[in-house]
C-alpha cells in the first residue's frame, strides 16, 4: 500500500501517493512545470535542470522531477528566481549548438523551440558557442545532426531501457560531451541497433530524424515511447 | 590468529625494537616532494655511505612525507630528532659523517637553517612543528610504509582490537559521534550521524568506500597519508566496518598515484596475513575484506555518486540525491562513503576516545585539518594543525611567511571549489564556519598563498577553466554555464569586458550554484564570487564602457 502525503504546489492542497515525485504530481494536477530531460517512461537523470522548484525552509533548489513528494512539502514551481532561471537554461540550450530553426525538420514541431515561447524568449544574452558538429548520415533511415542535440540522454535512455538495444552513449565531458553510436563509430555500421526509431519518437529537437521527410515536416511522437512503457507495465 | 596471538605478537615486537643493536635510524623522506626533488637517489646513496663506512647497525627508513616539501629531499636522525634539508648525492656524505661518526650536527643544512638565527638541533623545537598538532599524519614520517611491524610499534591496530573485543557496534558509533568529528573530504558532514545512518539502514549486504580521488589541484594530503601510513586507513576503514555491519571495503584511489595503489595494495596483503583483515579477524566472527579501485582521472568522480557509478563500472556522473549511498550506495546497497583523512582519524579517536578529540578544535569544528601550502608561501608542503588555528599563523608562524618579502595579497582555500580570502582577514579561524562567512570554503585543505603580483581576475579565470574541462557534461548549468563565465572572465582579463558582462557574469553565478546537479556545478563559481567580492575593484578598472549595439540587445 502507498502512504498518502498532503502537499501544496503553489498555494493548491493535494493529496498524493509518497511514491510519486513533484514533477507527476504537479502534472496530474495540471500545474505546469517546464521540463526538457524528463520523458515519462524514462528513468529521470535531472540533468537539464530545467524543472527546478522551490521547498519551504530549504535554500536549494530541487529537480521536480527526481525529488519525491513528502508530507507537508510546500512546494513553489513559478516565483520570479524560478522563471528567471528557466530563461537562462533555455538561452544557454540555445547558445550551445547551432539551433538555425530555419533549416531544421523540426521547424513548428520541436520542444526546444515551445521552450523557447513559453520563457519568452526574445534575444539570447550569451555569445553563441558555434560549434564545429558532425553529421552522421550513414544510417539508412535516419539521421544523427550533433548541431541540434542537447545531450538530453532521452534518445540514450528510450535505447537502452525501451529496446534494450543500449546502441547510445555519450562521450566526452563538459561542453565537449557528444552522443555517440556505438563506440563512437558510423551510425551505419552499428552492431547494436535495431532500426526501431525510438531514439527518433523521444529526441526533443531536429537531432535525431527521419531521412523520409523533409524540412519543417518531422512530427514526432514521444507519447509512443510513455504509451510503450504503460503498456508493458500493464503486461498486455 | 587469536587476541592473544595478536597481543605475543606486538609484545614480541616491542621486545624486539627495544633490544635491537640499532643505535640509529635515518628517516628518508620519500614523499612526493622530496622524491620529485632526488630523495631515491639520496636514498641509494646514503645505503652506500653507511656501507662505505661500516655503520651497518644504522638502519635507513623511507618514509612518507614529512611535511616542509620544499625544503626536501629531508633526512631524519634518531634519536634526537635532527633534520637536514635540501640534502643530495654530495652533501648526504657530510651529514653522515658529522652527524653519526663525529656526534656534531651539521648547521648550515639543518631543517630552515637559512632563515632561523640558531636552527633547531631538534626539530620539533622548530616553531614550524610545534605550532602544529598531528593526528591524520602523526607517523607518516616515522613508519616505515610497507612494513606492517613498524606500524604496530605505533599502536597499530590496536584501536581494532579494542573496538572489536571491548566496545559494541553502538559504541564505536557514538564514540564518534562525541568526537565531532566531520568529514574531510569537502563538506563536513558529521561522520558519526553518517555512520549511524548507514548503521540503521538493515541489509545483509553492506559497503565502506573510502574516497581517496584527491582530485583538486594542488591537494596532497590524501595522497601523503595512502602513500606513508596505508595501515593507519586500512584500520579506519576495518573499524567503520565493524560499527556500521559491512564486510566489504573498497578503496577509491586515483590513477595518478601509482605509489599510493602499490602501498595500499601491500598493506592489504600485509593485513591479511596478519589477521586483521579478512575472515575472522582477531579470532572474532567479524569478516571484512578490502579491494583497490583505480580512478581514471576525472575531478567528478570523486563526488560520491559518481565515484559509485565509477566503482560499478558505468561512466563516471553524479547522480541527483537523494536517494543518499547511505540508504541506497554501491550496487543499491546501504554504503558508508568517508575520505582518506577522516578514515586516518578514527583509530586515533577510538584509542584515546572521542573526548580528547572533540577537546581539540573550536566549538563546532572540532580536531585538527591537514592543509597543502603552497604558492609565494617560503615553506610549501602538508601541514596539519588544530582547528581554529589562524590564517595568520599557518602563513607566518609555520609557512614562514611570503616569499622574497613580499606582501601577503590573499590566500585562496578549497580550491576550484573555495574563494580568496585577502589581508584583512588573516586573523580568520580556519573552521567550516568562518571560512564559509567569508566566501569560501575548507575543501579538501588545499591553500595558496598569493602576493601583490597576483591578478585575482585571472585566479578566477584558471578556477573556471579548470571547472569547464572537468564538468561531466551531464547538467546545462555546469556545462554551458561555467564555459559562459569562462569566457566573460577571459573577455575581463583581456580588458574586453563592459559592465553588461559583469553583470550577466554574476547573474550567471549565482544561477550555477542554484541549479547544478552535483557539488562541482554548485561550487564552481565560488572563486568567482570572492573575487568579486574581496577584490571588486581588480573587475571595475577593466570595465569598457558599453557601445550601443550591445545596449540594445542586453538590457
Ligand atoms: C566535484 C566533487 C569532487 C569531490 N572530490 C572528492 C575527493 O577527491 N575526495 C573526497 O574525499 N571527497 C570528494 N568529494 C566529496 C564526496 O562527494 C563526499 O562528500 C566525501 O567523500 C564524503 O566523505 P567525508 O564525509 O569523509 O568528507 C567531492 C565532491 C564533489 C562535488
Ligand atoms: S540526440 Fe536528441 S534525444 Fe539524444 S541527447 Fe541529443 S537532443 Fe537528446
Ligand atoms: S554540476 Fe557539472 S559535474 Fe555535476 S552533474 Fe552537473 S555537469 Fe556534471
Ligand atoms: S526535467 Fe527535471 S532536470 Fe530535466
Amino acid at each position: 500500500m502507498m502512504a498518502l502525503v498532503t502537499i501544496y504546489i503553489d498555494g493548491k492542497k493535494i493529496i498524493a501517493g509518497s511514491e510519486k515525485t513533484i514533477l507527476e504530481v504537479a502534472r496530474e494536477n495540471n500545474i505546469e512545470i517546464l521540463t526538457m530531460c524528463h520523458l515519462k517512461g524514462l528513468t529521470d537523470v535531472g540533468a537539464c535542470r530545467l524543472c527546478m522548484v522551490e521547498l519551504e525552509g530549504s535554500p536549494k533548489l530541487f529537480s521536480a522531477c527526481t525529488t519525491k513528494v513528502a508530507d507537508n512539502m510546500i512546494v513553489t514551481t513559478n516565483s520570479e528566481r524560478i522563471r528567471r532561471y528557466q530563461r537562462i537554461t533555455t538561452e544557454l540550450f540555445f547558445a550551445e549548438r547551432n539551433h538555425i530553426c530555419a533549416v531544421c525538420v523540426s521547424n513548428g514541431a520541436c520542444e526546444l523551440q515551445d521552450l523557447g515561447y513559453k520563457v519568452g524568449l526574445d534575444a539570447i544574452r550569451y555569445p553563441h558557442l558555434f560549434p564545429q558538429c558532425e553529421v552522421d548520415t550513414s544510417h539508412p533511415l535516419y539521421v544523427m545532426d550533433q548541431n541540434r542535440c542537447i545531450s538530453c540522454s532521452r534518445c540514450i535512455r528510450a535505447c537502452a531501457e525501451v529496446e534494450g538495444a543500449y546502441n547510445w552513449d555519450m562521450m566526452n565531458r563538459g561542453y565537449q560531451i557528444r552522443v555517440i553510436s556505438d563506440f563512437n563509430t558510423l551510425w551505419g555500421e552499428s552492431t547494436t541497433c535495431t532500426s526501431c526509431g525510438k531514439c527518433v519518437q523521444a529526441c526533443p529537437t531536429g537531432a535525431l530524424w527521419a531521412k523520409s521527410i523533409v524540412q519543417g515536416q518531422q512530427d514526432k511522437h514521444p507519447e509512443f515511447i510513455t504509451d510503450l512503457m504503460e503498456r508493458r507495465k500493464m503486461n498486455l | 590468529m587469536n587476541r592473544v596471538d595478536f597481543k605475543n605478537i606486538i609484545h614480541a615486537e616491542e621486545l624486539k625494537a627495544k633490544n635491537a643493536p640499532t643505535k640509529h635510524k635515518i628517516f628518508v623522506c620519500c614523499g612526493a616532494g622530496c622524491i620529485s626533488s632526488g630523495a631515491d637517489n639520496v636514498m641509494k646513496k646514503l645505503q652506500e655511505e653507511i656501507k662505505n663506512r661500516g655503520l651497518e647497525d644504522i638502519e635507513v627508513v623511507p618514509t612518507g612525507c614529512m611535511g616542509p616539501c620544499n625544503q626536501g629531499p629531508l633526512v631524519k636522525f634518531k634519536p634526537g630528532n635532527t633534520v637536514y634539508q635540501k640534502i643530495d648525492c654530495v652533501n648526504i656524505g657530510e651529514v653522515v659523517k658529522s652527524q653519526i661518526v663525529d656526534k656534531k650536527p651539521l648547521e648550515d643544512l639543518l631543517l630552515f637553517s637559512e632563515h632561523r638565527e640558531k636552527p633547531f638541533v631538534n626539530a620539533e623545537e622548530d616553531p614550524y612543528f610545534k605550532k602544529q598538532l598531528k593526528i591524520a599524519l602523526k607517523d607518516c614520517g616515522d613508519v616505515h610504509p610497507e612494513k606492517i611491524e613498524d606500524y604496530l610499534l605505533h599502536d597499530g591496530y590496536k584501536a581494532l582490537d579494542k573496538a572489536l573485543f571491548e566496545m559494541s557496534p553502538e559504541d564505536v558509533i557514538s564514540e564518534i559521534k562525541q568526537s565531532r568529528l566531520r568529514g574531510r573530504g569537502g563538506a563536513g558532514y558529521p561522520t558519526g550521524l553518517k555512520w549511524e545512518t548507514v548503521y540503521r539502514h538493515v541489509n545483509d549486504q553492506k559497503y565502506i568506500i573510502c574516497n581517496g580521488d584527491e582530485g583538486d589541484p594542488g591537494a596532497f594530503m590524501d595522497r601523503s597519508v595512502l602513500e606513508g601510513n596505508p595501515h593507519r586507513i586500512l584500520e579506519g576503514m576495518t573499524i567503520a566496518g565493524y560499527a556500521v555491519g559491512a564486510n566489504k571495503g573498497y578503496a577509491y584511489i586515483r590513477g595518478e598515484y601509482p605509489l599510493a595503489i602499490k602501498r595500499f595494495e601491500a598493506a592489504i596483503k600485509a593485513a591479511k596475513k596478519l589477521g586483521v583483515l579478512g575472515k575472522n579477524i582477531l579470532g572474532t566472527n567479524f569478516s571484512f575484506d578490502v579491494e583497490v579501485r583505480i580512478g581514471a582521472g576525472a575531478f567528478v568522480c570523486g563526488e560520491e555518486t559518481a565515484l559509485i557509478a565509477s566503482i560499478e563500472g558505468r561512466r563516471g556522473t553524479p547522480s541527483p540525491r537523494p536517494p543518499y549511498p547511505a540508504e541506497s550506495g554501491l550496487w543499491g546497497k546501504p554504503t558508508l562513503i568517508n575520505n582518506v583523512e577522516t578514515m586516518a582519524s578514527i583509530a586515533p579517536i577510538i584509542l584515546k576516545g572521542g573526548e580528547w578529540y572533540s577537546e581539540i578544535g573550536t566549538a563546532k569544528s572540532a580536531g585538527t585539518k591537514v592543509f597543502a601550502l603552497a604558492g609565494k608561501i617560503n615553506y610549501a608542503g602538508l601541514i596539519e594543525v588544530p582547528m581554529g588555528t589562524t590564517l595568520r599563523e599557518i602563513v607566518f608562524d609555520i609557512g614562514g611567511g611570503i616569499q622574497g618579502d613580499g606582501q601577503f595579497k590573499a590566500a585562496q582555500t578549497g580550491g576550484p571549489s573555495g574563494g580568496c580570502i585577502p589581508a584583512e582577514h588573516l586573523d580568520v579561524k580556519m573552521d567550516y564556519e568562518e571560512l564559509m562567512k567569508l566566501g569560501s570554503i575548507m575543501g579538501s585543505g588545499g591553500l595558496i598563498v598569493m602576493d601583490e603580483n597576483s591578478d585575482m581576475v585571472d585566479v578566477a579565470r584558471f578556477f573556471m577553466e579548470f571547472c569547464v574541462d572537468e564538468s561531466c557534461g551531464k547538467c546545462v548549468p555546469c556545462r554551458v554555464g561555467t564555459k559562459m563565465m569562462h569566457d566573460l572572465l577571459q573577455k575581463v582579463c583581456e580588458n574586453k569586458a563592459t559592465q553588461l558582462d559583469i553583470e550577466r557574469l554574476e547573474e550567471l553565478a549565482v544561477y550555477v550554484k542554484e541549479c547544478s546537479l552535483c557539488g562541482l556545478g554548485g561550487s564552481a563559481p565560488n572563486p568567482l564570487l570572492s573575487t568579486l567580492r574581496h577584490f571588486r575593484h581588480e573587475y571595475d578598472t577593466r570595465v569598457q564602457p558599453v557601445r550601443k549595439s550591445e545596449n540594445l540587445v542586453h538590457q
